[in-house]
């Protein structure tokens, strides 16, 4: 067992657990944030893509140890809150508009892919998209739809 | 709104310079789900993500074998693991039999004796946590006397074999069907007589396709959680079928319907194979023996290999009988199955394997038998479009090759054949409509317009048709006190948006927005019955059921509002919210007021279970092995043209750019509609390239990752052109709607086998076309149908064993 301070949505968290747990356990189980997905447990499909500094990992392979002292990002922080409820993120507001949400099991990590590949500059390129969240698995979608809502929450013709 | 049933009307989805879709009229108007916001917040709870006090964890003991006999089976170890708080095995429950939909009753909860396949569920623990229920599963104790593991379909049909099941002769099973053997069962689409035809046709060509087993992977795993109070159990579960799943637990566990309760919260995915009754049964007894909540959550691993509902590896030997101008004039087809270690509903699929061989095509005389043969491997069962997908790419080559012989392209070729208005289907159905060649010539020409074509790059085309299932569905429809709607249906959300879509259709005979309706679903305490998530049948079963609601609602607001206005219903006219007299603006009263009214007296309230249409008429009195499927229902047609680049050096063959034309009948959502053609296309692409089962020789699966199990991910993923026609079905779904979600995975493999052809000459006859096969092809001119180890064996062991060696 361990103590482990770091910043989860911009709420400072400590934490009490084995250091090779993983993070993914630690949010969903522990913390009680399951809006960040299991699909695999291997780092294959993306489910589980949360923001760490700012870089999207695959929360399912990083033990709680590596985080200590970083900041997360998940799903759960991309909305703000009203009195009328969540008020959501462009990117979030994109996928609802496009169709880019249908069973919604990838719709965290494709968000926090999303989020990341936005937030370090990325613009409309659907290629550059395209290759953004190749490393988040949809069997929806096809990805047409999701990639055109990131592509309107990066500026592009909506 | 009015039903149109004029001429063609296409909606495409516009790729303007915007890129927006264009909407053309109140079904295409921009649509926003309403478990949008849930999904996009992480709110949305899935049923691993419901928490419980007391909830403790379930693991299961799979057999991790083919074939085995079960010689001594302890498990006082691991019951005597600290933490662990149950322990069961055959011993603990009822001992019946069962079968899906009872065709054939050769099931058990637990294995008993034998196991069948390695994902057989020998025993279930329930601990305090999952790693304690990790190590209880450990240490219980097995001792195997493994069987020689039957792994190709036609040895296992040879006089002599081994048997998957030696007492099969004492199962119980569907009047319509004779198991005997390892053959489960036997089905024939027969019309005239194709022997004669056959000796009489001038040309005739012979040629044998085989599809390997493939999985529909969902990314959300299989997850149950059962609690019970007093004598009733509740059970969360990602089930598409939750009606289904309760008859089935209830069955099982010997206790009464109304005693349980299947509710499904968010399901994140299913594509097939979370239909049919997998692990419920076992979570319920689990919890039942240690009074907690228990939950199940399977691993990737298990998800390939445990939840026996996979994609059939199949055989499809074909022949036709042509004339020399091209016009077909018999077919004969046998087809080989692969069900798996237990029937599952494989039966009624061979059915619909040899309904999709003969296709929608004029050919006078049919002579087509479906084998469905057990296995030691994962049972197969009904993934997206069952049999669809690898039947449509066998004879839509095997067309091709056919209209090479007689020198036609192969577009006009099948131009000459595919069904028009009034022509007769394979057990003499009238066909409605000339969605077939409609939609041919769609995607052809779009495909086309996509610019010259490059050097080892083609066009290829594959039409197809698929059903609409009608059933029994229901759904209640009321207005609350302020107005707004609410409906409450048994229907299930897999992620189609077609629950979601419901409140289109109750809004448009209300007179009132989708947004301004909740709905209530997937819940069996609740919702009246509705089929689940399965033969792409929400929209139109349970569509209709909501409009007849929505319908009986909207009299009993005309007649409260003629009471209210003082005037005549037939002089009353419904929209934009409110109820007012023809001519007279100034005489209206508002829903909401109506509502209101109502709330002090009788409620708005109605039901509605639409009664399902009937099978088109047909003559299936040559056929045997009937088990519901000798006609298609309102089918849809559709053709997927794709242009597909290989490099001959690696055998890559990458699309580019896919169209996909589709009679849907009737687009009742289209933003649904195309998420649902621009998903099927991207998984029909992995089935055509990627995704094949890999297994060794001892019947174990040496891929069941998703490392070593690619899907296409969106940096694979071509252009996709969607296109529809609607030619409403007289007697469809709402409108004249017909089934959307299963047939966009049906040509797509197809279309890329025909591209690969015409590209480089070399015809791959096997399924997944991966780049070592087209390479083979190209390089060898093996086209893979008689590959070593036999059908379905690994493609080479030495590579196989080395990317996904097994735990």
């Amino acid at each position: 067992m361990g103590e482990w301070r770091f910043a989860v949505n911009g709420e400072a968290v400590e934490v009490e657990a084995p250091g090779m747990r993983r993070l993914l356990d630690i949010l969903r189980e522990d913390l009680g944030l399951t809006g960040t997905k299991e699909g695999c447990g291997e780092g294959e499909c993306g489910a589980c893509t949360v923001l760490v500094d700012g870089a999207p990992v695959d929360s399912c392979l990083v033990p709680v140890c590596q985080v200590e002292g970083a900041r997360i990002a998940t799903v759960e922080g991309l909305a703000t809150t009203s009195s009328e409820g969540p008020v959501l993120d462009r990117l979030q507001e994109a996928f609802l508009e496009m169709g880019g949400a249908q069973c919604g099991i990838c719709t965290p990590g494709m968000l926090m892919a999303a989020r990341s590949y936005l937030d370090s500059g990325g613009g409309p390129d659907e290629v550059a998209i395209r290759e953004a969240i190749a490393g988040n698995l949809c069997r929806c979608t096809g990805y047409t739809k999701i990639v055109e809502a990131i592509a309107v929450a990066a500026g592009g013709p909506g | 709104m009015t039903e149109r049933t004029g001429p063609i009307a296409t909606h495409e989805e516009a790729r303007g310079d915007d890129g927006t879709a264009s909407p053309k009229d109140g079904h295409q108007r921009p649509w926003i789900r309403a478990d949008g916001q849930a999904k996009a917040t992480g709110q949305a709870r899935y049923t691993a993500d419901l928490a419980f006090p007391g909830l403790v964890h379930a693991r299961l003991l799979l057999a991790g074998r083919a074939h085995a006999r079960i010689r001594h089976l302890d498990t006082a170890r691991a019951r005597a693991v600290p933490g662990v708080l149950a322990v069961l095995t055959a011993a603990d429950v009822p001992a019946g039999r069962y079968g899906s939909f009872d065709f054939i009753l050769d099931r058990t909860l637990f294995a008993t004796d034998v196991v069948r396949f390695e994902g057989e569920v020998v025993a279930a623990v329930a601990a305090l946590t999952p790693e304690i229920a990790t190590a209880a599963i450990g240490a219980i104790e097995v001792d195997y006397e493994d069987l020689p593991a039957i792994l190709d379909v036609e040895a296992a049909l040879e006089p002599g074999s081994p048997l998957v099941h030696e007492a099969i002769a004492d199962y119980g099973h569907d009047p319509n069907i004779e198991p005997q053997g390892n053959l489960a069962s036997r089905s024939t689409i027969v019309k005239g007589d194709a022997a004669t035809a056959m000796a009489a046709a001038p040309i005739v060509v012979r040629e044998r396709y085989v599809a390997d087993m493939a999985h529909p992977v969902p990314i959300e795993p299989h997850s149950v959680t059962a609690d019970w109070s007093g004598d009733r159990v509740t059970i969360w579960s990602s089930t598409q079928v939750p009606f289904y799943a309760r008859t089935k637990t209830a069955e099982v566990l010997g206790i009464p319907e109304h005693r349980v309760r299947v509710v499904v919260s968010h399901l994140g995915g299913g594509f097939g194979g979370k239909c049919d009754f997998h692990f419920e049964a076992h979570v319920a007894a689990l919890a039942r023996a240690c009074r907690r909540p228990v939950r199940l959550v399977l691993t990737r691993r298990e998800e390939f290999i445990a939840p026996d509902k996979v994609t059939h590896a199949m055989i499809v030997d074909v022949a036709t009988g042509v004339a020399e101008d091209g016009t077909i004039l018999a077919r004969t087809a046998r087809i080989v199955l692969d069900s798996g270690a237990y029937a599952s509903d494989t039966p009624v699929l061979g059915q619909i394997a040899a309904m999709m061989v003969a296709g929608p095509y004029r050919i006078p005389d049919v002579e087509i038998e479906a084998l469905t043969v057990y296995t030691n491997r994962t049972p197969s069962g009904s993934v997206r479009a069952p049999t669809g997908p690898q039947s449509c790419w066998a004879v839509e080559q095997h067309h091709d090759v056919v209209a090479a012989r007689v020198g036609l392209d192969p577009v006009e070729f099948r131009r000459r054949n595919l069904v028009r208005d009034g022509d007769e289907g394979p057990t003499r159905q009238k066909h409605e409509g000339d969605g077939a060649i409609q939609t041919l010539e769609l995607a052809v020409e779009r495909a086309r317009a996509g610019g010259p074509l490059g050097p080892n790059e083609a066009i290829g085309v594959a039409s197809g048709w698929w059903f609409s299932a009608p059933g029994p569905s229901g759904a209640f429809v009321r207005l609350e006190s302020d107005g707004s709607g609410r409906i409450v249906t048994g229907a299930q959300e897999n992620g189609t948006g077609a629950v979601m879509g419901l409140a289109i259709l109750a809004a448009e005979e209300l007179g009132m927005q989708p947004e301004q309706f909740a709905i209530t679903y997937q819940d069996t305490d609740v919702g009246p019955y509705d089929g689940g998530s399965s033969g792409s049948q929400t929209t139109f079963n349970n569509g209709r059921a909501v409009v007849e609601a929505a319908r009986d609602v909207r009299r009993q607001l005309l007649e409260l509002a003629a009471s209210t206005l003082e005037a005549n219903v037939d002089d009353l006219e419904l929209a934009d919210g409110a109820v007012g007299v023809k001519g007279s603006p100034d005489r209206r009263v508002t829903i909401a007021e109506l509502a209101s009214t109502a709330h002090e007296g009788a409620l708005l309230l109605a039901r509605g279970s639409g009664q399902p249409p009937a099978s088109p008429e047909h003559d299936a009195s040559a056929c045997v092995g009937r088990l519901g499927f000798e006609s298609f229902a309102s089918p849809t047609f559709f053709c997927h043209a794709a242009r597909v680049s290989i490099d001959p050096a690696t055998g890559v063959a990458r699309a580019t750019k896919v169209v996909a034309a589709t009679d849907v009948g009737r687009v009742i959502n289209a933003t649904g509609a195309i998420g649902q053609v621009t998903g099927g296309v991207v998984m029909a692409l992995g089935n055509a390239t990627l995704e094949g089962t890999r297994y060794g020789d001892d019947g174990r699966q040496r891929n069941a990752t998703l490392l070593d199990y690619k899907l296409l991910t969106s940096a694979d993923a071509p252009d996709i052109e969607v296109v529809f026609v609607e030619n409403p079905a007289s007697n469809g779904g709402p409108h004249g709607a017909k089934g959307v979600g299963e047939p966009p995975i049906v040509p797509t493999a197809g279309a890329v086998a025909n591209a690969i052809a015409a590209a480089t000459g070399a015809r791959v006859r096997r399924l997944p076309m991966t780049p070592e096969r087209v390479w083979r092809a190209i390089t060898a001119g093996d086209d893979g149908a008689g590959e070593r180890n036999g059908p379905f064996g690994p493609v080479r062991e030495a590579v196989a064993a080395g990317s996904g060696a097994a735990p």
